[in-house]
C-alpha cells in the first residue's frame, strides 16, 4: 500500500501539486490511524494530508479518481452492468454463469481441447481480482519496456492490449461461442452465453481504454491542470480568452490585496518616530510617573497622491479593462487618487469609481458616458485638455501614471504637456501595454513622450504589472 | 526526517472513529459531512493542527466551538488582526503589578539592603532577588501561553490567521511545531498538554507553505441543497418544512450569481429565523423584498438578486398551477 500511496503522490506532483515527503509520510500515518475503510475515507484522508491549497482541490479530485478507481471500480461496474443487461435478475445471471462453467468443464474433457487462458477465464467468471492484477501487470510491463513517453492514448491502449494478448483471447472466446451447441447447450442458453461473451469482450476493450487513459495521464500530465497564474502571468493582455479574462480579474484583485498588505506593513513599521515627552508622561502616570512604557511620535504617514490617466481607446480595449480594475484598486487603497480616462477627450472618473463597485464602474467608464470612447485616439488633444483643466491639482507629491500605447493616429503629440507635468509632479510613470520593440514605429509617439517620463515600463502582462506595483509601493 | 509524533494524554474523551465524530457533532447541532469528520478525527489522533479555509460564514469558527464542547475542553480563542504581536498573543510582563509590589515591599527591600557598604554590594544583593520579580507571578499569559500551560487540554482557535502579518505567522509556526515557548527571563516553558489547534483563514492572503505543511488542510464550501436544508431544519426548528425548502433553494440559486458577498449558511439561518418571526407561511414577492436585507450585505447585491428572485417566484407560481392547463403566458410567447 505504501508503494501505491507514494506513486499517487508522485503522480500528483507531476500534475503540478507540491507534495513534500513529509506530506506523504503524514498521509501514511493518517491512513494507519483511520484504517483503509471505504474509498471515500481514503480520499478524505489523502485530501486532508496532501492538499494544501484550495486551488489544488480540483486537480486532486481528478487524479484521485483516475488513479484509485480507474480499474477496480470500472471492473466491478462492468460486471454489474453485464448482469443487468443479460439476466433479468442476479439469480438468473448466476445460473447462466453456472451453466457456462459446466460447458467449460465438458469442453475440457474433450480430446484435443486446450484450456482457456487465465485472462479469458477470469473475464467470463467475473474474477475481478485476477482481472485487475493482470491489467496492472500489463501496464507495468509496458511501462518498463522501451520509451512510451509521448505516446498517445490510442497507442498506449494498443500496447496494453498486446501485453494482455488481446488477439488470442478474442480468438479463444469466439471459438468457444462457435462450439456452444456442440457442447450440448440448448438454443436459448447458447444465445445468452454468446451475448455474454460479446459483452465481456467489449468490457475488456473498455477497460484497456481506461488503463490507457491512466497511463497517458501518468506520462503526459495535462497542462490544463497546472493552469497556475504562472502561465497566465506571462501571457499578453491582448491575447486572453474569456476564461482567462475571468481568472485575470481574480489575479488583479489579489494583486490589490497584496498591495494593501505591503502598504499596511510599511505603515505599521513607519509608526515609530521620535520620543514624545508629553505623551510618555501622560501614559505613565498609571505607573507612578516612572516611564515604563515609552511613547514615540507617530510618524506622519506619507500618503502618495496619484493621478492616473488611462487610455481606453479601441486599440487597447482589452488591456484597459484590467488597467481600470487596477486603477480602481489603487483608488480603493490610497485616499488621494484621481482617475481619468481618455481617448481624444479627457474625463475624470474618480467619483464614478467611488460610487460603484468594480465591474459596474468599469462598464460605465467604457460605455461612453464620461467621454466619447469611439473617437480616434488623440493623446495630444487629451493631454492639452488635462493641462488646461487639471494642471493646478498636480503638486510636488503627486505621482502621475499614464497607461496607454501612445498610438496617436499621426495627430500632434503635444509632448510639452508631459514636460510641464514632469516639472510640477514628483514623478511621471508611463506604462505601455505594447511590446517595447514596436515603440516609435508607425503612429507610436512613445519616443517623444519617453523623454519626459521618469519611469517608462512595458506592461504587457500580469507579471510586469506586478513588478511595476512593487516599484510603486516601495518608492 | 521523521517528525516526532506527539502523543496525547490517554484517558481523555476522544473520538473513537470517524462516525463517532459525525454523531457527536450532530449531538451538538453541527451537521458535518464525512470529509470534515475525517479531518477532525485525524487531528485528534495525530495531534496536528487543522487549517480551515472557506468562504465567510460556513461555520469555520463554529467548528472549533463545537469541537471544544464535544471534547468538554475549554476553548481559547486568539483573534488575529493586523499588527498582532507577541505581547498580545503570547505573554506580557505585568509592569504595573511589578511596580506596585516594589512599592509595597519597599521596607523589605530596605532590610535586604541593610548593612551593605558599597553600591556594588547592594546591586549584588538586589540581583540575587531578581527571580522574585521575573517569576510566573508577574507574567500575564495571553491566549497562546494559556493554551499550552493549561492544566487540562484545551482547544485553541486561531481565528483569521490571514489577517495577521507574516512575521506573526512565522512565530506561530515555532509554537505549533514544538509546543514550547521561551521567555528570556524564565527559560523555556514546555506544554503541559498538546492543545488541539484550529486555524481559520478567509484566504485574503495566501498562508505560508511552511505553516500549511504542518497542518491538515480542510476546505469547507457552501453546503449542498439537501445538506443546507438539514441544517436549517435543525437550527431553526420553528420554520415550516415547505418554507425552509423554499428558502434554501432561493439561497442556493442566488449563490450562483456574481455577487460581492454571497450569502452563507449563517445568512440562510438568519433569513429563516426572520421569516419564522414574521409568521410567514410561504415566500411571496413582498415578503422576500422586505426581508432581503438579512441575506445581502450590499446594496448592489440586493438589486442584482431581485431579478433572480422574480424568476424564482414565477417558477413557483407555474409549479402550483395545474398541469393540464397551459400557462396563458406561454401562449403569448407562442404567438
Amino acid at each position: 500500500m505504501e508503494a501505491r500511496i507514494l506513486e499517487f503522490a508522485a503522480l500528483l506532483r507531476k500534475h503540478g501539486m507540491r507534495i513534500s515527503p513529509a506530506e506523504s509520510l503524514d498521509s501514511l500515518l493518517a491512513l494507519e490511524s483511520t484504517g483503509l475503510g471505504t474509498r471515500e475515507t481514503v480520499k478524505d484522508v489523502l485530501r486532508a494530508t496532501m492538499v494544501k491549497r484550495t486551488s489544488d482541490l480540483p486537480t486532486f479530485e481528478e487524479v484521485f479518481d483516475l488513479y484509485f478507481s480507474a480499474l477496480g471500480e470500472a471492473i466491478r461496474e462492468s460486471g454489474e452492468q453485464a448482469a443487468q443487461a443479460l439476466g433479468t435478475t442476479l439469480a438468473d445471471y448466476q445460473k447462466l454463469l453456472e451453466q457456462l462453467e459446466e460447458l467449460l468443464k465438458k469442453r475440457q474433457q474433450q480430446p484435443g481441447a486446450n484450456e482457456l487462458s487465465e485472462l479469458a477465464r477470469a473475464l467470463l467468471r467475473h474474477d475481478d481480482g485476477t482481472l485487475q492484477r493482470r491489467m496492472r501487470e500489463a501496464s507495468e510491463t509496458m511501462r518498463e519496456g522501451s520509451g512510451q513517453s509521448g505516446k498517445q492514448e490510442g497507442q498506449l491502449g494498443h500496447a496494453i492490449g498486446e501485453q494482455l494478448r488481446l488477439g488470442e483471447i478474442v480468438r479463444e472466446l469466439e471459438g468457444l461461442s462457435d462450439e456452444l451447441e456442440q457442447l450440448g447447450a440448448d438454443g436459448e442458453t447458447a444465445a445468452k452465453i454468446r451475448e455474454l461473451i460479446k459483452r465481456r469482450l467489449a468490457d475488456l476493450a473498455d477497460l484497456i481504454k481506461r488503463a490507457a487513459r491512466l497511463e497517458a495521464a501518468r506520462e503526459n500530465p495535462q497542462p490544463k491542470d497546472t493552469t497556475g497564474l504562472k502561465s497566465l502571468g506571462e501571457k499578453s493582455f491582448y491575447y486572453l480568452t474569456e476564461d482567462e479574462i475571468r481568472k485575470m480579474k481574480e489575479a488583479v484583485t489579489r494583486l490589490a490585496q497584496r498591495l494593501r498588505h505591503v502598504v499596511s506593513i510599511k505603515r505599521s513599521r513607519a509608526k515609530r518616530g521620535a520620543f514624545d515627552l508629553s505623551r510618555t508622561l501622560r501614559h505613565n502616570t498609571q505607573f507612578g510617573g516612572i516611564p515604563f512604557d515609552v511613547q514615540f511620535d507617530r510618524r506622519k504617514k506619507n500618503r502618495p497622491q496619484i493621478v492616473v490617466l488611462c487610455d481606453v481607446s479601441d486599440s487597447v480595449r482589452n488591456v484597459s479593462r484590467f488597467m481600470l480594475q487596477f486603477v480602481y484598486s489603487l483608488q480603493d487603497l490610497y485616499s488621494k487618487v484621481r482617475s481619468f480616462i481618455f481617448v481624444s477627450d479627457m474625463g475624470e472618473v474618480t467619483k464614478l469609481f467611488e460610487d460603484h463597485d468594480t465591474n459596474e464602474a468599469i462598464e460605465l467608464a467604457l460605455r461612453g458616458d464620461v467621454i466619447n470612447v469611439f473617437a480616434h485616439s488623440d493623446f495630444g488633444r487629451a493631454f492639452k485638455m488635462f493641462h488646461r483643466d487639471h494642471l493646478a491639482s498636480i503638486n510636488r507629491r503627486t505621482t502621475v501614471i499614464v497607461l496607454g500605447d501612445a498610438r496617436n493616429n499621426y495627430n500632434l503629440p503635444h509632448e510639452w504637456v508631459l514636460r510641464d507635468l514632469q516639472r510640477k509632479a514628483k514623478q511621471v510613470i508611463w506604462l505601455n501595454p505594447e511590446n517595447k520593440t514596436t515603440w516609435g514605429f508607425g503612429d507610436s509617439e512613445m519616443d517623444r513622450y519617453m523623454a519626459f517620463c521618469d519611469v517608462v515600463e512595458e506592461c504587457r502582462n500580469l507579471n510586469q504589472l506586478y513588478r511595476v506595483v512593487d516599484r510603486l509601493v516601495l518608492s | 526526517m521523521v517528525p516526532p509524533r506527539l502523543s496525547i494524554l490517554p484517558g481523555l474523551p476522544m473520538f473513537s472513529s470517524i462516525d463517532d465524530v459525525v454523531q457527536q457533532f450532530a449531538g451538538q447541532k453541527y451537521i458535518c459531512n464525512r470529509a470534515i469528520a475525517t479531518v477532525v478525527y485525524l487531528a485528534s489522533k495525530m495531534g496536528k493542527p487543522i487549517l480551515v479555509e472557506g468562504p465567510a460564514g460556513v461555520g469555520k469558527t463554529e467548528l472549533a466551538k463545537v469541537l471544544s464542547r464535544c471534547l468538554d475542553q475549554e476553548l481559547i480563542r486568539l483573534q488575529c488582526y493586523e499588527g498582532l504581536d507577541e505581547a498580545k498573543a503570547l505573554y506580557e510582563w505585568e509592569y504595573g503589578k511589578q511596580l506596585l509590589y516594589t512599592q509595597i515591599l519597599k521596607d523589605k527591600i530596605g532590610e535586604v539592603l541593610a548593612g551593605t557598604g558599597t553600591l556594588r554590594e547592594a546591586v549584588d544583593r538586589i540581583s540575587a532577588q531578581d527571580g522574585v520579580f521575573f517569576s510566573e507571578r508577574f507574567i500575564l499569559p495571553r491566549p497562546l501561553l494559556r493554551a499550552i500551560t493549561s492544566e487540562r487540554p484545551v482547544v485553541l482557535l486561531v481565528d483569521e490567521i490571514d489577517k495577521s502579518d507574516s512575521e506573526f505567522e512565522a512565530f506561530l509556526l515555532e509554537i505549533l511545531s514544538d509546543f514550547q515557548v521561551s521567555v528570556p527571563e524564565l527559560g523555556t516553558i514546555a506544554a503541559r498538554n498538546i492543545p488541539l489547534v484550529i486555524l481559520t483563514s478567509n484566504n485574503s492572503r495566501e498562508v505560508s507553505d511552511a505553516l500549511k505543511r504542518r497542518c491538515l488542510h480542510l476546505f469547507i464550501d457552501y453546503p449542498s441543497q439537501a445538506h443546507e436544508l438539514e441544517i436549517v431544519k435543525l437550527k431553526v426548528p420553528e420554520v415550516a418544512d415547505a418554507l425552509a425548502a423554499d428558502v434554501v433553494s432561493v439561497v442556493q440559486g442566488v449563490r450562483k450569481l456574481d455577487l460581492k458577498k454571497s450569502p452563507s449558511i449563517s445568512e440562510t439561518l438568519d433569513w429563516a429565523r426572520a421569516l419564522a418571526l414574521l409568521n410567514v407561511a410561504s415566500l411571496g414577492e413582498e415578503t422576500v423584498n422586505d426581508t432581503l436585507t438579512t441575506i445581502f450585505k450590499y446594496e448592489g447585491d440586493v438589486r442584482k438578486a431581485q431579478t433572480e428572485l422574480r424568476d424564482f417566484m414565477a417558477r413557483q407560481k407555474s409549479r402550483t398551477r395545474t398541469e393540464g392547463q397551459p400557462d396563458p403566458a406561454d401562449k403569448d410567447v407562442l404567438h
